[in-house]
């Protein structure tokens, strides 16, 4: 059984007591932000999670999507949840308030976010799209787009779609064909067929705002002669209203391994009209605007499916009854105990546990980055925060969806062989997450933007928003009475993430492919050490609670304990990590070719 | 026998006149400028004005204050008979032989038998000088070619004549090489000389073949910069340098008495723009600008590099031209390359090349003479025969043989040689007599290039070597970028002690790159810096500081011989030597505060040491503490090693030596000098300003940040230098002990680097090469 509750108590403990709303509050764009407000938020999410979204989880997947005449018919009762979650205001959340939207902090959105993907992955995938989408229009488009365009997506009455990948190029655009060619009136003629495009057709909505690559006819050749055009599927008329049906046609679904209530579609654009987006040629440019919002986002998928694979086996391992405890029968008034006695199921259980709060407490503090970096007062702070986003949205998007598969296979684990029939539910989760390591650049990719794009970038500048404050955490908190040998194991790790920061950079300087090969391994190591250091920060804080007297729930209690757990059985990776990293490229590029 | 010269007249006040005088001052001689009667209340108006002038502008051409006060500025007319008081007088007048020869019998007349007078012309020959004039005259002339500006162009060219006091003039050859610091080349007595013939043939040829090629003027310089490295600037960006106007000047002369099959006739052409751009003013960075200007962009503040067009003749903001990585890493594959880039190489290259090699022996005896004068005077990084090794003289040759061109004689007769090797360790060179000579060296010279050629390093790592240089001497080599300072230059230095300890009597540390040490790689710093490993960086301090300090107490005498820039960390190894053995043109400082930290290695208390000897210094610690706050505070650099004199840097016991090629000799001699009875120094104790101190240097940068010439972060580095010199925490009665100043100096350096502002501006120097002014 898939089972779903938003996981409130610790999601206020992030936003409130661990990263803490104050920063925010002093920016005039958030005066207003308080923790009522937010929690409140949050509660209404939860309920619209559990109440809407999570039950046509798996009725959605069995479903899956249909095209019918050009048309596809998302699964029963999505519809219907859609205009719920639109009537609710979901969609403008975060949105500006100039064009309609509520103008929350994003780190706020991202919780809202992790819960709509917890309860239903293929759904959120609908609205979250528009989220990039109007990102991009709002930075690159012209006044005129954006009079047409925003207030519509932002409110969710129209969604938005990103059409990058064609059947022969996904990583490399500069192989584009996709071909735009002006009109006498200033739009564009679009020709091309574009795969993978999600929500690129669907029944929820009136119309849907195609952002399109193409190549001009005068583009230099390659990724440089990439621009981006704005495709309606129905053309607004002159109130603004969907009017001519415009030259773009679903021709395929796309058939998967799970997002199945996600439609992926195949376009064909045929002589559709378009307008462009920002300057010509300079596509890719626009196109990263979205796609650094949207690999946050597909981060925070990660991170909603660990949630929710860790909840539904937890209960799971409480019910089920099989042997007997190590130690002795703990429920001898019953045939069997509930199977998380065994130490096995519990060390699989905490994983996912410690796992999922860690990532939720990376996740928030990147989100947080996001709004400072929009709205702080000075330059110089929107620019560390800036720096922070950029060197962290690799890690959240690899990291993260790395563990969310990772996660859904441990669910699995803890169901036994249940786990692996349909009608438990917990299958999904493996399939549906395993999408997310794959899009808005795989994670290889990620791991390749961070140690040769991010890494290098301004001398290194980027690093100090992540080595700077955890270096001064730890030397402030070294002897704190709670946890000062959690300290001393995190400072042996960041001294190891130091020792292969070092390592990388230099190897890296010399021979490009040194940084390829230990890419994905510094990757997890950062990543790993971002979570311990969150992990040991809220342990910190819980074990000045507790020695105040407050901890009537246990939640500090589990607090400590979850970060005990993720020093002692998680973090030691980061010696090995350390060891792979230092051993350099030699081994993994010495085989030739035709020896494979 | 000659008597040695210890005045110098120079007449001719003009760039080139005035430029000599400064240099022959610069060495310490005094020396007379005289230049034609101006009428008015100051007859020598124009000679004062020409020192006036060289006072102010830059690059500067005296290497001090004191170096301008030994010169004696006068007229033709109420001076001439000071001319007898010289023994070598050097005329640098118009290029008009009527006048010149006019002097000439004036000189010959006042000038007491044994003076030797020379002429700086570039363009008339000896023989035409000396026609008419008479037999004694003949015996005491000859050509002594300077290039512009004489203080920093090494090049000499020197030519005789069949009559001239061979004697005579190697005292002045030698007075040249030793105390002027140039190297001498012979040539013969042909248009041009060498320099200027194949520079003036390259620079045309490279300018009408650009135009026939339809290269942009960015594209050209690429090519010619690198990898030819003839020279970094590139044709145009030289001819900016030199002065559009001064080339025509020097081709037509040429042109009317060259040979008519003469190739140089073929690169001289009509260029109407170019014409146009003297006639407008635009001769290069001494007039509006050249081929390339500054221009200010549309907000008025920032600066556009501009480059004309070789077609429209219009500015247009230079699109900077990267050549293809295969392109720029080696000759071989540029000159083969088919696309415009190569062809143009190939063009420019081919023709000059051969030039040069059928110009041996017309215009000198042998190559040798041919490289360097290309070499030291335009600046090229090889010279013709150089490059013909580097491609294959085989090569070149097939491929002339194959477009139909004719073989120089020399190239053919090389055959599938090259036209140096290195025989038995010494390099020797290709003779016209088809035999291989022995390359020949000045004695007193000493290249490290020599030393390696035949040599295994006694110990090496990836940025510094320890050679063998002879007489129970070894040599630590920096060979990193810019010679910067990194843990492995610190840790050979640390072996070196080791071995010279053991196996040799003196340590001397040299290189033969263009700078002594730029400092430590601030790279490393910043990354060290950006990912917090605030252990790495003070272990990397503290190791710097030990190892410094352990030279400076080795059982051997230490010579540290500095050549161009010494500065952070690379100034502090001078510190800590025994003895400074600096090449003139060495730009030394303690530049730290510059990328907001504070000396780290020792240089605070070497500095402290060496302020309080000096001559004149107040008793008392506050005038030294804030002497040296100044220094450090300001990062200021030396403009010559006499500046870093002045900057109490070199002590009065160190030395300076004119000519680069002869520092490493003098370096290894002064360490020599030392070892009889070799004491390392006593260990200094301090006495510092206290807290009395520090605060009055706070008061000073506090109104400087009043004024707006301190900014926020300045006061912050200022503080923390003041608390370092002032001696931190202890009082102006306490002794403070060099391992306690040591331990300040630490703290107050990772006290900067972990300050945003500080790594601000590092990145921002690393980045741009400028100061971040924060």
């Amino acid at each position: 059984m898939q089972v779903y509750e938003a996981p409130l108590r610790d999601m206020r403990f992030v936003l409130h007591e661990l990263h803490g709303l104050e920063r925010l509050q002093q920016i005039e764009a958030f005066a207003e932000v308080n923790e009522e407000l937010v929690d409140s938020v949050l509660e209404e999410a939860g309920r619209l999670a559990t109440e809407v979204l999570l039950p046509l989880n798996a009725t959605g997947d069995a479903e899956g999507c249909r095209l019918e005449n050009g048309v596809v018919r998302t699964p029963a009762g999505f519809p219907e949840a859609y205009k719920t979650f639109r009537e609710g205001g979901w969609p403008s959340l975060a949105s500006d308030p100039a064009y309609g939207g509520q103008g929350l902090p994003e780190c706020v959105s991202k919780l809202v976010e992790e819960i709509s993907c917890a309860a239903n992955l293929s759904f959120s995938l609908y609205p979250g799209l528009t989220h990039g989408a109007v990102q991009a229009l709002a930075a690159h488009g012209s006044t005129e787009l954006k009079d047409i365009y925003l207030a519509k997506m932002i409110e969710g009455v129209w969604t938005g779609s990103m059409c990058l990948t064609e059947s022969h190029c996904g990583t490399d655009l500069g192989m584009m064909r996709t071909r735009a060619v002006p009109a006498e009136d200033g739009t564009y003629k679009i020709t091309g067929s574009k795969i993978f495009i999600s929500a690129g057709e669907h029944d929820l909505t009136e119309n849907i705002v195609h952002l399109v690559l193409a190549k001009l006819p005068d583009g230099p050749p390659g990724v440089k002669g990439i621009s981006l055009f704005l495709v309606p599927k129905f053309i607004p008329d002159a109130d603004g209203k969907p009017g001519r049906r415009n030259g773009v046609m679903c021709t395929g679904l796309e058939h998967k391994m799970g997002l199945k209530a996600s439609a992926t579609c195949q376009m064909s654009f045929d002589d559709a009209t378009g307008w462009l987006v920002g300057a010509p040629h300079k596509g890719m440019a626009a196109m990263f605007t979205m796609m650094n919002e949207e690999r946050l986002g597909v981060g925070i998928q990660g991170l909603g499916v660990c949630s929710a694979a860790y909840q539904s086996a937890t209960a799971y391992a409480k019910d089920r009854l099989q042997g007997r405890s190590l130690s002795g029968a703990k429920r001898p008034d019953l045939a069997a105990d509930p199977i998380i006695v065994h130490p096995d199921v519990r060390r699989t259980l905490m994983t996912m546990r410690a796992n999922t709060e860690g990532c939720r407490a990376v996740g928030i503090w990147v989100a947080q980055a996001v709004d400072l970096s929009k709205h702080a007062k000075t330059e110089a702070e929107r620019q560390a925060a800036d720096d922070f986003v950029a060197l962290m949205t690799p890690v959240v998007k690899a990291l993260f969806t790395d563990l969310g598969f990772e996660t859904a296979s441990h669910a699995i684990q803890v169901y036994g062989g249940h786990g692996y029939i349909r009608e438990h539910g917990v299958e999904q989760y493996a399939r549906d997450a395993r999408i997310a390591m794959l899009y808005e650049g795989t994670n290889g990719i990620q791991a390749l933007d961070l140690v040769g794009r991010k890494m290098p970038s301004n001398m290194g500048r980027l690093l100090r928003s992540f080595f700077h404050p955890v270096a001064d955490w730890i030397e402030a908190n070294r002897t704190h009475a709670g946890v000062g040998p959690m300290v001393a194991h995190l400072e042996r790790a960041f001294g190891a993430l130091q020792l292969a920061t070092g390592t990388v950079g230099e190897r890296g300087l010399r021979d490009p492919e040194e940084a390829g090969a230990a890419a994905t391994d510094y990757l997890r190591l950062l990543g790993l050490v971002a979570q311990a250091y969150m992990l040991v920060r809220s342990a910190a804080i819980a074990s000045d609670r507790i020695e105040a007297g407050d901890d009537e729930s246990g939640f500090y209690q589990a607090k400590l304990t979850t970060a005990q757990f993720f020093v002692d059985r998680i973090l030691p990776q980061s010696a090995s990590l350390f060891l792979t990293i230092k051993s350099g490229k030699a081994s993994t590029m010495a085989m030739p070719e035709m020896a494979f | 026998m000659t008597t040695p010269i210890e005045r110098v007249c120079v007449i001719g006040a003009g760039v080139m006149g005035a430029g000599i005088a400064a240099q022959v001052a610069n060495a310490g001689v005094p020396v007379l400028l005289l230049d034609i009667v101006k009428d008015g209340p100051d007859r020598s108006a124009i000679a004062r004005g020409a020192v006036a002038k060289m006072q102010k502008t830059e690059p500067a051409s005296f290497m001090s204050a004191d170096a301008a006060r030994l010169v004696t500025v006068g007229n033709l007319e109420d001076d001439l008979e000071q001319v007898a008081g010289c023994q070598w007088v050097v005329e640098a007048i118009i290029e008009r032989l009527d006048l010149k020869q006019a002097l000439y019998a004036k000189l010959d007349a006042v000038c007491p038998p044994g003076t030797a007078i020379s002429s700086n012309t570039s363009t008339i020959r000896l023989a035409s000088l000396l026609d008419g004039m008479g037999e004694s005259f003949r015996k005491r002339f000859a050509i002594t070619h300077f290039f512009n500006p004489p203080r920093y162009m090494r090049l000499l060219e020197l030519v005789v004549g069949p009559n001239t006091d061979a004697a005579l003039f190697d005292g002045v050859a030698d007075f040249i090489d030793r105390r002027l610091g140039k190297s001498v080349v012979r040539t013969n007595d042909t248009p041009g000389f060498i320099a200027n013939r194949i520079g003036t043939f390259w620079l045309q040829h490279g300018v009408n073949t650009a135009i026939a090629h339809k290269l942009t003027v960015a594209e050209a310089d690429a090519v010619m910069g690198r990898p030819l490295g003839v020279p970094k600037t590139g044709i145009f960006g030289l001819l900016d340098l030199i002065g559009l106007d001064l080339m025509p000047h020097i081709a037509r002369s040429m042109t009317e008495s060259l040979a008519a099959d003469d190739p140089f006739h073929d690169t001289t052409r009509e260029l109407p723009f170019l014409q146009r751009m003297i006639g407008e003013g635009y001769t290069g960075r001494k007039g509006k600008g050249g081929f390339y200007r500054l221009n200010k962009g549309a907000s008025g503040r920032e600066k556009i590099k501009e480059s004309i067009g070789l077609v429209t003749g219009e500015y247009a903001p230079t699109q900077s031209v990267r050549l293809p990585d295969a392109l720029s890493r080696d000759l071989g594959t540029l000159l083969a390359s088919n696309d415009k880039f190569g062809a143009y190489a190939w063009s420019v290259m081919s023709d000059t090349l051969s030039y040069a090699a059928r110009l041996v022996p017309e215009i000198a005896d042998e190559i040798v003479a041919v490289d360097a004068a290309m070499r030291l005077g335009f600046n090229w990084k090889r010279g013709p025969f150089e490059l013909l090794d580097a491609i294959g003289p085989a090569k070149v040759a097939a491929r002339l043989e194959q477009e139909g061109r004719k073989v120089p004689a020399l190239l053919r007769a090389v055959g599938e040689g090259t036209f140096y090797r290195i025989h038995e360790g010494r390099p020797e060179f290709f003779g016209t007599d088809g035999l291989y000579h022995p390359v020949p060296r000045q004695d007193g010279v000493l290249l490290l290039d020599d030393v390696k050629r035949g040599a295994k390093p006694l110990a090496r790592n990836g940025s510094a070597s320890l050679w063998d240089i002879g007489e129970g001497v070894a040599c630590l080599e920096f060979h990193t970028k810019m010679n910067a300072l990194d843990d492995k230059i610190v840790a050979l230095l640390d072996k070196s002690l080791t071995i010279v300890g053991e196996r040799f009597r003196a340590l001397v540390i040299a290189n033969d790159g263009s700078n002594f040490s730029a400092g430590a790689n601030l790279g490393t710093a910043l990354f060290a810096g950006n990912i917090a490993a605030w252990g790495e960086i003070e272990k990397t301090v503290a190791e710097g500081q030990r190892v410094f300090k352990a030279m400076k107490y080795a059982p051997f005498p230490v010579v540290a011989a500095p050549a161009g820039l010494a500065l952070g960390g690379g100034c502090e190894v001078l510190l800590h030597a025994d003895a400074i053995v600096a090449h003139a043109e060495t730009y030394a400082g303690l530049v730290e505060t510059g990328v907001g930290l504070v000396p780290g290695w020792g240089g605070n208390g070497e500095m402290l040491t060496r302020v309080a000897a000096a001559r004149g210094m107040p008793k008392g610690p506050m005038p030294t503490v804030a002497a040296v706050f100044e220094t450090i505070s300001q990062a200021k650099v030396s403009k010559s090693a006499a500046e870093a004199r002045a900057m109490r840097i070199l002590r009065d016991s160190d030395s300076i030596v004119m000519n680069r090629d002869r520092l490493l000799f003098d370096a290894r001699a002064k360490a020599l000098s030392l070892v009889e009875g070799y004491k390392a120094p006593e260990k200094p104790e301090f006495r510092l300003s206290g807290q009395g101190g520090r605060a009055g240097l706070g008061l000073a940068v506090a109104d400087f940040a009043k004024r707006g010439i301190a900014t926020p972060h300045d006061v912050v580095v200022a503080d923390a230098l003041a608390e370092l010199l002032s001696g931190g925490d202890f009082d102006i009665v306490d002794i403070v002990t060099e391992d306690q100043l040591l331990a300040l100096e630490r703290r107050a350096f990772m006290r900067l680097i972990r300050t945003g502002p500080t790594l601000a501006r590092i990145e921002h120097m690393l980045t741009t090469g400028k100061p971040l002014r924060n």
